[in-house]
């Protein structure tokens, strides 16, 4: 009887019903999703990063190196595996091709592998260790897309030629945040190509289980042992790797929760309504003896029901969607390690979302009770207070646009070319990266002199990145990654302070600032190199914090003009309005010489793209999602809630009509109504979305290090893309509801029965 | 022997301390003018409402303390109700909806409340309107649907208020013979009416005014043949009433 209760419950009340099972099947699909994406990435990053045996420690050298104080060091060491030391031969960007594609433009160091015997793996698509033929070459799989290769192409280095065998997963270099990409090719042909570019190493190192990373890697760099390059620990891999994803699925985790809240909200309206129509059924319930649990209980397996469909439906479709928000993530780091547990996980994400759906209309039919059947009997109602329908409408709509808001802020955010100041990187047109060794030393400074000399060059500046040992002021050792130059040319974005004056003046990262605890106007001792070789201790005062995200967010900025050795050196130059960049760009590269390979030159927006393309086309496509979603939710809700206030005012529309109002008349009253209403959550999304939405991506970048942003609102998507969306969709849902106004007829309201 | 005693019941201002008893097997009308407490009187007797004070006794069970759940189970289990709207679940046929109150308490004999809603149908003429909704059958129709379903857990007492108020004059005597019937049967019924004609077919009029009984006419079971004058008589007793 209950299911023959719930069928006719159903078909009668077709509209209202397939409006709930909508929203649960929603809550239900973006949790699901959100929980798979998750799972995904977590599972497929740790799976890749197991089976690949990613290093504990790497220290990356450029320059001489001596393999015997490594392994003395090595074997002190209880807490090492194994250790190998890799070569990697870092090649010049002009000199590479990849069919058609030419390499020029990539600010990626690209260099070419070997295949480790023990460990750092470099895996194919089915993530097994890579065996390559010689005269072939595995490109990274992040360059597939981006440069359209495809198998058998043919990649020229210089003069040279390989031919492309297939696609790789790097566990440390797969994410373009990632500052370096491998290419896998055969020992011989490394050893046969060497005179193409130079060769650096990577000191690599597995460690017991349970030892302490961080603690290697400061004994690593007390040891004195080479040093000329950066230092990346597991968790760090780790997380890059997880970034240019997890943003996306972060945004996701924000529709899922903005979705399940609407989901709630509408589904309590609903119940609600459906309580009042059936006010004098409950009465009569009660009167006849059924008890106030088991009414509930008649309501509840109804929505149980619903909710049942719904998490089906709901589960199908975040499989659907996952399969393209996935792609890139699985091509990236490969299937997850138990696809069964994803999708369990899936669906207990999916469970979760009807379970608190189903807990909110478990405490809406708590009013059930406060019905009392003599009331209802007689037809009354206890409560004569008119609920106001079309607030819903605001606060849904606010929420779309919120929601909307929040990526598009992001997007928007992350492709200002003001971006940059927030990375560490001074707002300049171009960067030009020199990597330092004893062959290139001269380079950078005949390169400087020359830029000194151009007229065509507006501004420029020159920063020379070094490593120091210094000292906090509770006597711990802390080495940092010092950029010196003039950083008032192109200053980045201070959260606090200003740019070093001076050389008795540092400012450090955000991440640096955190972990040692360094605030403005404290003072570090740092470490400078004489020129006769000896270590000087001179104290310098923090002059400010900076927002950065490169090298790991770790860095610290200086003007210090000492001896010790250069790592890197960047250039950031800006052209006269009248220059035309490519021109002057290619007139550079190659430095002064022409022929230099250690240099990079690329404009700040091309290596912005490079860097974070990815993790924007990821926020792209959520923010396409959110757009649709928000599009159905609000298509179902104006639906739904026009529905409703359709037939509870019914009568009243009724006896307009008898008094001569026109169907198209009464349609109108509800259009203006609809459209203040409408207007009004616009404009409070708009105002919340610019003020907290903004808020909260600053939390998201923050993950990536990048704080205290001011973020560029996209005027086009806030004040055109979202409000037309919004109305667009509002309309279409209210000009169908409408329609019911026809039917209404004059003399409805002239009868007795309701 | 009494099947249903009211002692000093009061209800804020609209009942003033109203006692009466019910023997078993009696029909007895419940009269007065409107705003006088008739259905309030209904209401705080069968448990619906919460009496301000006073004692109900259902047999040897005192209802007024009892809580709302206790209640529920009583009204459900011992006592069947007829209401002026001919409320029923418009999602339900009507067979569906007669059996609901017993098949929900107790789903394992869900056949027999079946057969028993089926016979009941029979005995109320509306055996083929089984399978109708609500929305199919007349108002009259619908009365007697509501009847069966008060009797289908066999209660001690039906409880009625204003069951023909909202039918016409034919459709009124429809419900009342089934009213008879099922009193014929043995089942007690309180009724709460504002007609005469109804009351005169009751054995006994209680007549109440601004939440007091003010009197009381006892006229017998019913016989077909004294119908026009019981009818008489009672309307004369009521106007001296003041009615």
């Amino acid at each position: 009887m209950i299911r023959r209760l719930i069928i006719n419950d159903f078909k009668s009340n077709r509209l209202i019903t397939i409006s709930t099972a909508v929203f649960m099947a929603a809550a239900a699909m973006m949790l699901g999703l959100t929980v798979f994406l998750f799972a995904t990435l977590y599972s497929s990053i740790s799976s890749l990063m197991i089976k690949a045996e990613t290093p504990h420690f790497l220290q990356m050298h450029t320059g001489e190196l001596s393999e015997e104080e490594i392994k003395a060091f090595t074997e002190k060491r209880p807490e090492v595996e194994k250790m190998q030391i890799c070569g990697f031969l870092n090649l010049e960007n002009g000199q590479l091709r990849i069919g058609d594609n030419s390499f020029d433009n990539n600010m990626q160091d690209n260099g070419l592998f070997c295949q480790s015997d023990a460990f750092d793996f470099l895996l194919d698509a089915d993530n097994s260790v890579i065996r390559v033929s010689p005269g072939t070459v595995y490109v990274p799989v992040a360059y597939r897309n981006e440069y359209d290769i495809n198998v058998g192409d043919t990649m020229y280095i210089g003069t040279e030629e390989l031919s492309v065998a297939g696609f790789m997963r790097d566990s440390q270099m797969n994410s373009m945040m990632a500052s370096s990409k491998r290419f896998l090719v055969n020992g011989s042909d490394y050893e046969r190509l060497k005179y193409l570019g130079n060769e650096e190493y990577l000191i690599e190192y597995r460690l017991k289980e349970g030892s302490d990373t961080a603690a290697f890697a400061t004994a690593y760099k007390d040891a004195d042992l080479p040093c000329n390059g950066p230092a990346i620990t597991y968790p760090l891999i780790k997380l890059m790797n997880a970034l240019s994803d997890g943003i996306m699925v972060i945004i996701i985790l924000l529709v899922s929760v903005v979705v399940l809240c609407i989901s709630i909200m509408c589904i309590r309206y609903i119940v609600l309504t459906r309580l009042e129509k059936d006010r004098r059924e409950i009465g009569m319930l009660k009167a006849v003896g059924i008890s106030r649990m088991d009414i509930r209980k008649l309501y509840l397996s109804k929505y149980l029901l619903l909710s049942a469909i719904g998490c089906l439906v709901g589960s199908v479709s975040a499989c659907v969607i996952a399969v393209p928000l996935g792609k890139g993530m699985r091509e990236l780091y490969g299937e997850a390690d138990d696809p069964v547990l994803v999708y369990a996980l899936m669906i207990i994400g999916a469970i979760l979302a009807e379970a608190m759906i189903l807990l909110s209309v478990k405490r809406t039919l708590v009013s059930t009770e406060k019905i009392s059947a003599v009331t209802a009997l007689n037809g009354r109602s206890e409560s004569r207070r008119s609920k106001n329908y079309w607030i819903p409408v605001s606060v849904i709509i606010m929420a779309a646009v919120f929601m909307m808001i929040v990526p598009d802020s992001m997007k928007k955010t992350m492709s200002d070319p003001e971006f940059v100041r927030y990375m560490g990187i001074g707002n300049s047109q171009i960067r030009i990266d020199v990597r330092r060794s004893q062959d290139t030393d001269d380079s950078a400074g005949e390169l400087a002199a020359r830029l000194a000399e151009d007229d065509r060059v507006d501004r420029y500046s020159v920063m020379e990145t070094g490593a120091y040992r210094s000292f906090l002021s509770d006597g711990r050792a802390y080495d940092l990654i010092l950029e010196n130059g003039d950083h008032s040319i192109f200053p980045v974005n201070y959260t606090e302070g200003t740019y070093p004056q001076s050389e008795d003046e540092i400012a450090v990262s955000i991440l640096n600032a955190e972990e040692t605890g360094l605030e403005v106007g404290d003072s570090i001792t740092i470490c400078k190199n004489t020129k006769d070789g000896e270590a000087e201790k001179s104290t310098c005062v923090i002059c400010g914090i900076y927002s950065d995200i490169t090298n790991g967010g770790k860095t610290a900025k200086g003007c210090i003009n000492d001896e010790t050795p250069v790592m890197w050196s960047v250039m950031y130059v800006t052209l006269k309005d009248e220059v035309l960049p490519d021109e002057w760009m290619s007139e550079y590269s190659g430095g002064v010489s022409g022929t230099d390979q250690s240099i990079k030159i690329a404009e700040i927006a091309e290596y912005m793209k490079g860097m974070y393309g990815q993790t924007i086309r990821n926020i792209g496509k959520a923010s396409l999602m959110t757009k649709s979603v928000a599009c159905v939710v609000i298509m179902v809700v104006i639906l739904l809630l026009m529905r409703l206030v359709i037939w509870r005012e019914r009568r009243e529309s009724s006896l307009k009509k008898a008094l001569g109002f026109t169907a198209s008349d009464i349609r109108m009253d509800y259009m203006k109504k609809l459209t203040f209403y409408l207007l009004t959550g616009l404009a409070l999304g708009i105002v919340s979305g610019m003020v907290s939405a903004q808020r909260l991506a600053g939390i998201l970048l923050g993950f990536m290090g990048a704080r205290g942003i001011k973020f560029t609102t996209d005027a086009v998507s806030v004040f055109v893309v979202v409000p037309v969306l919004m109305i667009l969709t509002s309309f279409i849902a209210a000009f169908i509801s409408l329609r019911e106004i026809a039917n209404i007829k004059a003399y409805e309201c002239l009868t007795t029965r309701e | 022997m009494s099947i249903l005693k009211v002692k000093d019941l009061k209800k804020d201002s609209i009942l003033k301390g109203v006692s009466f008893e019910i023997k078993e097997g009696e029909m007895i009308a419940i009269m007065g003018p409107s705003g006088s407490g008739k259905s309030t009187l209904l209401y705080n007797v069968s448990g619906m409402d919460q009496a301000s004070s006073g004692e109900v006794y259902l047999g040897a069970t005192e209802i007024a303390g009892l809580g709302e759940d206790d209640k529920a189970h009583i009204r459900l289990r011992r006592m069947g109700f007829v209401f002026q709207m001919m409320n029923m679940l418009s999602d339900l046929n009507i067979i569906d909806n007669i059996a609901f109150p017993a098949v929900h308490s107790d789903k394992k004999n869900q056949k027999a409340y079946y057969e028993r809603a089926k016979l009941l149908m029979d005995k109320m003429n509306i055996g083929d309107l089984a399978q109708r909704s609500i929305k199919e059958v007349s108002g009259g129709q619908l009365q007697r649907a509501c009847i069966c379903r008060s009797m289908i857990l066999k209660p001690e007492i039906i409880f009625a208020d204003e069951p023909t108020g909202a039918l016409n004059r034919a459709a009124a005597a429809e419900v009342m013979d089934a009213f008879m019937e099922i009193n014929r049967d043995g089942t007690t019924i309180m009724m709460v009416t504002h007609d005469a004609g109804v009351a005169g077919m009751c054995e006994r009029i209680l007549y109440l005014l601004d939440g007091e009984i003010r009197g009381e006419l006892a006229l017998g079971k019913y016989k077909e043949a004294e119908g026009r004058e019981r009818e008489q008589r009672t309307m004369k007793w009521l106007s001296a009433m003041g009615w």
